[in-house]
C-alpha cells in the first residue's frame, strides 16, 4: 500500500508535488492546533490542580485525581441537567429538520407561484432580526416563559438550513420526479418516499448542526428559563464553575481562595469533557449517512 | 393498448416577463443564425405547431429528428409532462389535455433511466403497482414475469448502482412494462448506451413489442433506429412535422430536401441540376449527362402539370454507380467498409459519395484518380429550388 502511494506520488508534476505538501503541512498544523488542545484538556481534568499549575502536565499517575468528576458528577442538579439537554437536542432537532424540509421543498419547485416573494420574506430575516429585548417581550407575550417551548420554537426554522435544503433538492434530477409522477405518485408520496430518501446526507448534516447547536447553547435558556428543574446541561455546568470562582473582595481566607481558583480551573477542564462527550460518541452514527453515494445508479451521471 | 390522436397540437413557451422578451428579442437580432431551431414569436417560443397525427393501436410510432425539433416536447405531452398550449390529445377516444400523467394510462421510459437509487430493482419496478393498491401476489408475478422477458431476474434484489448502463435501462423498461400500460412512451432510451449495447437493446425493443403488444410512442435522434423499429416515422424540424409515412416510404419518397438529407446513411448526394420537360418526357441534367425519369415518377411530375426548371437533385450513395462514361470526379477518400467501399468524390467542387460493393471492385482507388459515375432515371429524387419540396409530390 505504502509503495502504491509513494509510487502515485512519484508520478505527479514537480508544480503539483509542491502544493501537495504545502496542503497536507497546513492540513497538518491545523490537526495539531485542534488535537492538543483536546489532549491537554483531558490530561488535566485527572490532574491535581496544584500540580497542573506547578508543573504542568505530568504523567505521575499518583498526581491523578477524580475530584473533579465526583464533583461535577455528584452533583445532582447535573443529571436533570443532562437529561433535560437530552430532551430539547432531540426534540429541537425533530422539530427543526420538519419544519426546514417541509419549507424548502416548495421553494425548490421552479412551479410554486410566489416562490419569489416568500424567498424574499425568508432572506430578509436573516439580516434583520427583532433583537433580544423584543422577541423577549414577544415569548413573554405569547406565553412561552419558562416553558419548553420558549427554547424549541423560536429557533426551530432555519432559513439558512432551508437554503441549503432546497438546493439539495434542485440538485435531484428532475427526472426521478417524472418518473414517480407517471408511476402514479403524489407529491405527497414522491415527497415521503422517493424526495426524503435520497436527501439523507443533507437531513443528516442539517440534524447535527441543530443537536450541536442547541446541545452547547444556554443563552436562550438561561434568558427564558428560570426554573431550576428545566436548565440544559450548558447552563448547570456554568452555574457550577461560576459558583466555585473565588468571589471578589473575599480575600480575609487566602487559602480558601487559592483552593477555589484551583478547583475552579480543574472542573473547567472536566465539565469540557463532560459536556462533550456525548457529541464525541454521536459524531460515528451520523457518519453512516454522509454517503455521497446516494444517487449512484439513479440517472446517467 | 389503445389509439392516439393528436390534433393541431401546439406547444408555446411563454416568457417570463416582457423584459426577457426583449431580451430574446435583442439577441436574436444580433445573432440571426441562432433563430434557426425556434420559433421567436410574440407569445413566446414555440416549440411544435400543426402537430396532428393518428395512431393506431398497437402502432410503433418513432419521432425523429435533429436536436430542438420539438419530438421530445410533443411526446412530454402526450405523457402529460408539458402542458398542452392548443390543439387536443385523445387516447382512448378520451380527451386527455388536462388530466394528470397518473390518470392517462401510459408508462415512460426516459433517457436516463430516472430509476429510485435507494430502491432494489424489484421495489422500483413494483413502485407503480403499489401505489395503485394491486394485491402483493399479483405485483410478484408481474414483476417476475417482467423481469423474466427484460431477462434480469438475477438482478431484482440489486440496487441500481449495482448495475451496467444496459442492464438499468432494461430496469427502466420493466417498471414501464409491469403495469401493462395503454401507450408506453419511449425518450431516446437508447442514446446512452455504447454502440453495441445499442444495437442489442434495438433488437430488444423489437422482440419487447413482439411480447407486450401495445401501442408505442419512440423517440429517437438515430435515424437508424427510426428506420429499424417504426411502423410509422414522424420526421420533425423546427417544431414542424416534414414527413409521416413507413420507412419505406420516407426512404423512398423523401418529401423534401430536410427528410432526403435525414434519412439514410451516407446521407443523400444533392446536385444543382436541371429538370427537362420534352413533351410527356422528363429528363434531370447534370454536368452533360442526361437521365430520363421513370415511367412512375413522370407520371406523379405531369400530374402535377411540373415544367423544365433548374432543380436539386437527390441521389442516394447506394443508387450512385461507378461507370465508364458520366458525371467526372476525383477520388478524394476511400473508406472500407467490410462488405463495401464508401468513395467520396470531388464533382465540380460537391462531395459526393458513392458506395461501391467489393464485388464490383476491379480495381483499387487512390487520392486523385478520375472516375466517372452515373445514376438510373428510378432513383432521382426531384426538389425545387424554390420550396426544397420534392417536385413529385
Amino acid at each position: 500500500m505504502k509503495t502504491k502511494k509513494r509510487s502515485e506520488f512519484s508520478k505527479l508534476p514537480s508544480g503539483d508535488k509542491t502544493l501537495l505538501i504545502i496542503a497536507y503541512a497546513i492540513l497538518g498544523l491545523f490537526l495539531v492546533a485542534i488535537i492538543l488542545p483536546i489532549i491537554y484538556i483531558i490530561l488535566a481534568s485527572f490532574i491535581d490542580p496544584v500540580t497542573l499549575q506547578n508543573s504542568g502536565l505530568t504523567f505521575d499517575f499518583s498526581k491523578w485525581t477524580l475530584t473533579a468528576y465526583e464533583r461535577v458528577l455528584g452533583n445532582s442538579q447535573i443529571w436533570v441537567g443532562f437529561k433535560n439537554a437530552l430532551i430539547y437536542s432531540i426534540l429541537f432537532t425533530i422539530i427543526s429538520v420538519v419544519v426546514t424540509l417541509l419549507a424548502a421543498y416548495p421553494m425548490s419547485r421552479a412551479d410554486f407561484k410566489g416562490r419569489g416573494f416568500f424567498n424574499t420574506i425568508f432572506v430578509i430575516t436573516m439580516f434583520f432580526g427583532g433583537g433580544l429585548i423584543p422577541t423577549y417581550l414577544l415569548i413573554s407575550n405569547l406565553g412561552m416563559l419558562d416553558t419548553i417551548w420558549a427554547i424549541l420554537i423560536p429557533g426551530a426554522f432555519s432559513v439558512w438550513n432551508m437554503i441549503i435544503a432546497r438546493t439539495y433538492y434542485m440538485g435531484i434530477p428532475r427526472d426521478l420526479q417524472e418518473a414517480a409522477e407517471i408511476d402514479g405518485a403524489t407529491e405527497m408520496v414522491y415527497f415521503f418516499q422517493i424526495l426524503l430518501p435520497v436527501c439523507t446526507p443533507i437531513i443528516a448534516t442539517i440534524a447535527m448542526w441543530q443537536f450541536v447547536g442547541m446541545w452547547n447553547s444556554y443563552f436562550d435558556a438561561m434568558i427564558y428559563l428560570n426554573s431550576a428543574s428545566k436548565q440544559p446541561l450548558q447552563l448547570v455546568l456554568r452555574a457550577i464553575l461560576i459558583q466555585s470562582q473565588p468571589e471578589p473582595g473575599m480575600v480575609s481566607d487566602m487559602q480558601s481562595t487559592a483552593a477555589r481558583a484551583q478547583l475552579a480551573e480543574l472542573l473547567k477542564y472536566a465539565t469540557i469533557i463532560i459536556s462533550s462527550l456525548p457529541l464525541m460518541i454521536m459524531y460515528p452514527f451520523f457518519q453512516k449517512y454522509f454517503d455521497n453515494g446516494i444517487m449512484a445508479g439513479a440517472v446517467k451521471g | 393498448m389503445a389509439s392516439v390522436q393528436l390534433k393541431n397540437i401546439k406547444k408555446v413557451y411563454p416568457y417570463i416577463s416582457g423584459e426577457d422578451k426583449k431580451k430574446n428579442k435583442k439577441k436574436n437580432a444580433d445573432e440571426p443564425e441562432k433563430k434557426i431551431n425556434l420559433q421567436i414569436t410574440d407569445e413566446g417560443v414555440v416549440a411544435v405547431q400543426q402537430f396532428s397525427l393518428d395512431i393506431k393501436d398497437k402502432e410503433f410510432i418513432v419521432l425523429v429528428g435533429p436536436s430542438g425539433c420539438g419530438k421530445s416536447t410533443t411526446l412530454r405531452m402526450v405523457a402529460g409532462l408539458e402542458e398542452i398550449s392548443g390543439g387536443e390529445l385523445i387516447i382512448d377516444g378520451k380527451v386527455m389535455n388536462d388530466v394528470a400523467p397518473k390518470d392517462r394510462d401510459i408508462a415512460m421510459v426516459f433517457q436516463n433511466y430516472a430509476l429510485y437509487p435507494h430502491m432494489t430493482v424489484y421495489e422500483n419496478m413494483a413502485f407503480s403497482l403499489k401505489l395503485r393498491h394491486t394485491a402483493k401476489e399479483e405485483i410478484d408475478k408481474k414483476v417476475r414475469e417482467a423481469a423474466r422477458i427484460l431477462d434480469i431476474t438475477q438482478y431484482l434484489e440489486r440496487k441500481p448502482k449495482a448495475l451496467s448502463g444496459g442492464q438499468r435501462q432494461r430496469v427502466a423498461i420493466g417498471r414501464a412494462i409491469v403495469r401493462a400500460p395503454k401507450v408506453m412512451l419511449m425518450d431516446e432510451p437508447l442514446s446512452n448506451l455504447d454502440a453495441k449495447l445499442r444495437n442489442e437493446m434495438r433488437a430488444e425493443i423489437i422482440k419487447l413489442r413482439q411480447r407486450i403488444d401495445t401501442t408505442f410512442m419512440y423517440v429517437t435522434h438515430d435515424q437508424t433506429e427510426a428506420m429499424t423499429l417504426g411502423d410509422r416515422i414522424v420526421i420533425m424540424r423546427d417544431g414542424y412535422i416534414q414527413q409521416i409515412g413507413t420507412p419505406q416510404e420516407v426512404f423512398n419518397h423523401p418529401a423534401n430536401l430536410f427528410v432526403a438529407g435525414f434519412i439514410g446513411m451516407p446521407v443523400m448526394n444533392f446536385f444543382d441540376a436541371e429538370l427537362k420537360r420534352e413533351g410527356d418526357k422528363f429528363f434531370v441534367v447534370l454536368s452533360g449527362l442526361k437521365v430520363q425519369l421513370d415511367e412512375k415518377k413522370t407520371a406523379r411530375l405531369l400530374k402535377n402539370n411540373v415544367q423544365s426548371q433548374p432543380i436539386t437533385l437527390g441521389v442516394r450513395p447506394e443508387h450512385t454507380n461507378i461507370s465508364d462514361k458520366g458525371v467526372p470526379a476525383k477520388v478524394d477518400v476511400s473508406e472500407m467498409m467490410g462488405s463495401s467501399v464508401h468513395l467520396h468524390v470531388d464533382a465540380d467542387g460537391h462531395d459526393v459519395i458513392i458506395i461501391v460493393p467489393i464485388l464490383d471492385m476491379e480495381d483499387n482507388y487512390n487520392y486523385g484518380d478520375l472516375v466517372h459515375f452515373t445514376f438510373n432515371g428510378n432513383v432521382a429524387h426531384v426538389f425545387s429550388k424554390e420550396t426544397d419540396k420534392n417536385l413529385e409530390y
